[in-house]
């Protein structure tokens, strides 16, 4: 028997519609003061949407800031800088929010001159509304779990592995805490949440996931068949010592 | 022939068609009405005539209606369109009277009972005014670039666009500041249209026999009319650099007779500049040549858009869509479509054009991979299934003014 989790687990599936805010940035320090205020949604759009656009070109393009410091205003120690942040560290836009704008006061504050970037290269703060829905995947078990896992969608893993993450504040990706609260399988909730989404496709993700799942579904079917044979070989041996308990209680009462 | 949904299914993939088909399921019911002010000719009625039918047969009863016009109303919107583009128009108060006089007339005519009413462009913007008899919302669909404009129209635009309930943009760069939501929805292209499906190669090989191109040397082409702001003769310029160092052919195709008073002038200069060079092939194709533009891109080894001004560029599109290298100029909607090195090559001049001829030709791996991937961004933004996908997103996002995460 498989293990059955606590709660299921849906899939929900999640389409996004970008928005214009109207601010646009010529340069650092009006780029540096609009990061500052700006909704939270369009920072979550400039670090995501190059990925999930340009998924079939993997790790190439990391997020829409560094882009635009490397294209536009021609600052690309700025924008390695700004490529290198790992958005897995983390749990909420606030404290990213926080981090690219120390990493661009910091730069600013070596410059002694800054760049204007030519008309029509300015940087135009979008922000995108994600529309979430449940798909008709529910599932219980691991192996139900993979099953779906085949047949969802890209954007069902980006927004479990994305969305849930920095939107929702959740400080794992949702498939991990499923496996680990529910499953009870924290060793491959951990393993599937070292999983670097950032420098695989999505498919990429999906094929590693269903790799991490494969293993432990065998490994559980080890385990399974290790506990048939075990129980059989204490059936047969109980079925063995109440023989032999009955050959010597026939003795003694021979005797 | 109708085009259906599940048609695109092979081109987008099954699951895009499943997330279309579960999202129209939450709006299925609604009504939608768009406005626009010509039912043929153009962009806008070619969107309209694609994606109309399909919201119909996912349910969402959506009609077409077209406002009504003389001479003197399109007159007036011819000129207020350029002035919005930034060219220099002269602008009479009693322009303002006759564009207000005509949408008047039509919202008299005209009922707005829908859900949602999505006004295209700005020839009808002013039925806005009938906002107040229904309980629909309205949407301003404005399909120029409006990032510069002549600040006396867009002002006098604006005190109608200010009465929507949202607005949609084609780029980023033509957001204004305005106190409704603006959605953001890139233009698109059909893959299952004349002009971008795919052709068995006989029909590629008809092409270039039917125009006397030989096939035996790589072809670099550029589809556009014969304007001075595609620079056609920038691009014989940067032909003829390339040539020094590879063999190409050139091919030039644009349309016709248009009512554009400058086509002629350019299309004589253009043919000065080619001079008697047989490989040099300019062609001004009759209308609805769509088929024969399709399999001249597909014949193309690196197709090329060095325009000077341009609005979304969707040739860009079709020339990516073919799978084959785009150089492009970085002005407009090209950069959207274009990451330098990626997905095209992005030129700033004819130099920059001449170089990158050189080196696609040069390096037919490196110009297989940026076809490649130009392709996959064409496949991932902008094809008309992901229109049909933004309409409803907006449907439903309408529902809930402000939210940035909704759960349906």
């Amino acid at each position: 028997m498989p293990d059955v989790a606590s709660s299921s687990f849906t899939f929900y599936t999640s389409s996004n519609l970008m928005e214009l805010t109207g601010q646009k940035a010529r340069h650092l320090k009006e780029f540096v003061e609009i990061l500052k205020i700006i909704d939270g949604a369009s920072i979550f759009c400039h670090t995501h949407q190059a990925f999930r656009e340009f998924h079939f070109a993997k790790g190439i393009f990391t997020n829409d800031f560094a882009y635009w410091a490397a294209e536009a205003i021609q600052e690309e120690d700025l924008a390695e800088r700004l490529a290198s942040v790992d958005i897995r560290d983390f749990v909420d836009i606030r404290s990213l929010r926080e981090r690219l704008i120390e990493i661009i006061e910091d730069y600013l504050g070596e410059k002694n001159e800054i760049r204007i970037a030519p008309r029509g290269k300015e940087f135009h703060f979008c922000k995108s509304i994600s529309i979430a829905s449940r798909t008709s995947h529910e599932v219980w078990t691991l192996s139900e779990f993979r099953d779906a896992l085949k047949k969802v969608g890209d954007r069902s893993l980006f927004y479990h592995f994305f969305d849930a993450r920095l939107r929702l504040e959740r400080s794992t990706n949702d498939f991990s805490n499923w496996i680990e609260s529910s499953l009870g399988k924290p060793d491959l909730a951990g393993k599937i949440e070292k999983l670097d989404p950032y420098l695989f496709t999505l498919d990429g993700i999906r094929e590693r996931m269903m790799e991490l799942i494969d293993e432990e579904l065998r490994s559980e079917s080890i385990d399974e068949m290790l506990k048939d044979r075990t129980l059989g070989v204490i059936s047969k041996m109980k079925a063995a010592r109440d023989i032999l308990s009955k050959i010597f209680r026939k003795k003694k009462e021979d005797k | 022939m109708t085009v259906r949904l599940s048609d695109y299914a092979r081109i987008v993939g099954p699951g895009v068609i499943e997330e279309i088909e579960l999202l129209a399921r939450k709006v299925r019911g609604r009504r939608m009405k768009m406005v626009n002010s010509t039912a043929v000719g153009g962009g806008v009625a070619e969107m309209l005539a694609k994606t109309v039918p399909i919201f119909n047969e996912l349910g969402i009863e959506t009609k077409w209606d077209v406002i009504k016009g003389a001479d003197s109303f399109f007159s007036v919107t011819k000129s207020f369109h350029n002035a919005l583009h930034g060219m220099k128009v002269d602008i009479k108060n009693e322009m303002f009277d006759i564009f207000r006089e005509f949408n008047e007339m039509n919202a008299r005519e005209m009922t707005f009972d829908e859900d949602l009413i999505v006004i295209h462009d700005p020839q009808p913007a002013g039925l806005i005014e009938k906002k107040a008899e229904g309980k629909g919302k309205w949407v301003w669909r404005c399909h120029i670039d409006v990032s510069h404009p002549d600040m006396r129209v867009w002002d006098f635009l604006k005190q109608y666009i200010e009465k929507y309930d949202g607005s949609i943009f084609s780029s980023p760069s033509f957001a204004k500041t305005l106190p409704i939501p603006q959605f953001l929805i890139y233009p698109a292209i059909d893959p299952l249209s004349d002009k971008n499906r795919e052709l068995p190669s006989y029909t590629v090989d008809r092409v270039l026999k039917k125009y006397n191109i030989p096939g035996n040397k790589p072809i670099i082409t550029q589809i556009s009319r014969f304007d001075r702001l595609k620079d056609p003769t920038g691009v014989i310029e940067a032909y003829k650099i390339a040539k020094r160092h590879v063999d190409c052919r050139l091919i030039l195709a644009g349309g016709g007779a248009t009512d554009d008073p400058e086509a002629g002038d350019v299309l004589a200069r253009v043919k000065e500049r080619a001079g008697d060079d047989p490989d040099v092939h300019i062609l001004t194709l009759p209308p609805f040549s769509d088929l024969e533009i399709n399999a001249l891109q597909r014949a193309s080894d690196v197709i090329i858009q060095k325009s000077i001004r341009e609005g979304f560029g969707l040739t860009v599109s079709e020339g990516l869509w073919k799978g084959k290298p785009v150089i492009g100029s970085a002005v407009g909607g090209i950069p959207l479509q274009i990451k330098h090195n990626l997905t095209g090559a992005l030129v700033y001049s004819i130099e920059g054009c001449a170089y990158q001829i050189r080196y696609l030709l040069s390096n037919p791996d490196f110009a297989t991979k940026l076809g490649t991937w130009g392709k996959e961004l064409i496949r991932e933004k902008f094809l008309i299934t992901r229109i049909v996908r933004n309409y409803i997103l907006m449907l439903i996002a309408l529902d809930k003014p402000g939210e940035s995460i909704i759960e349906i």
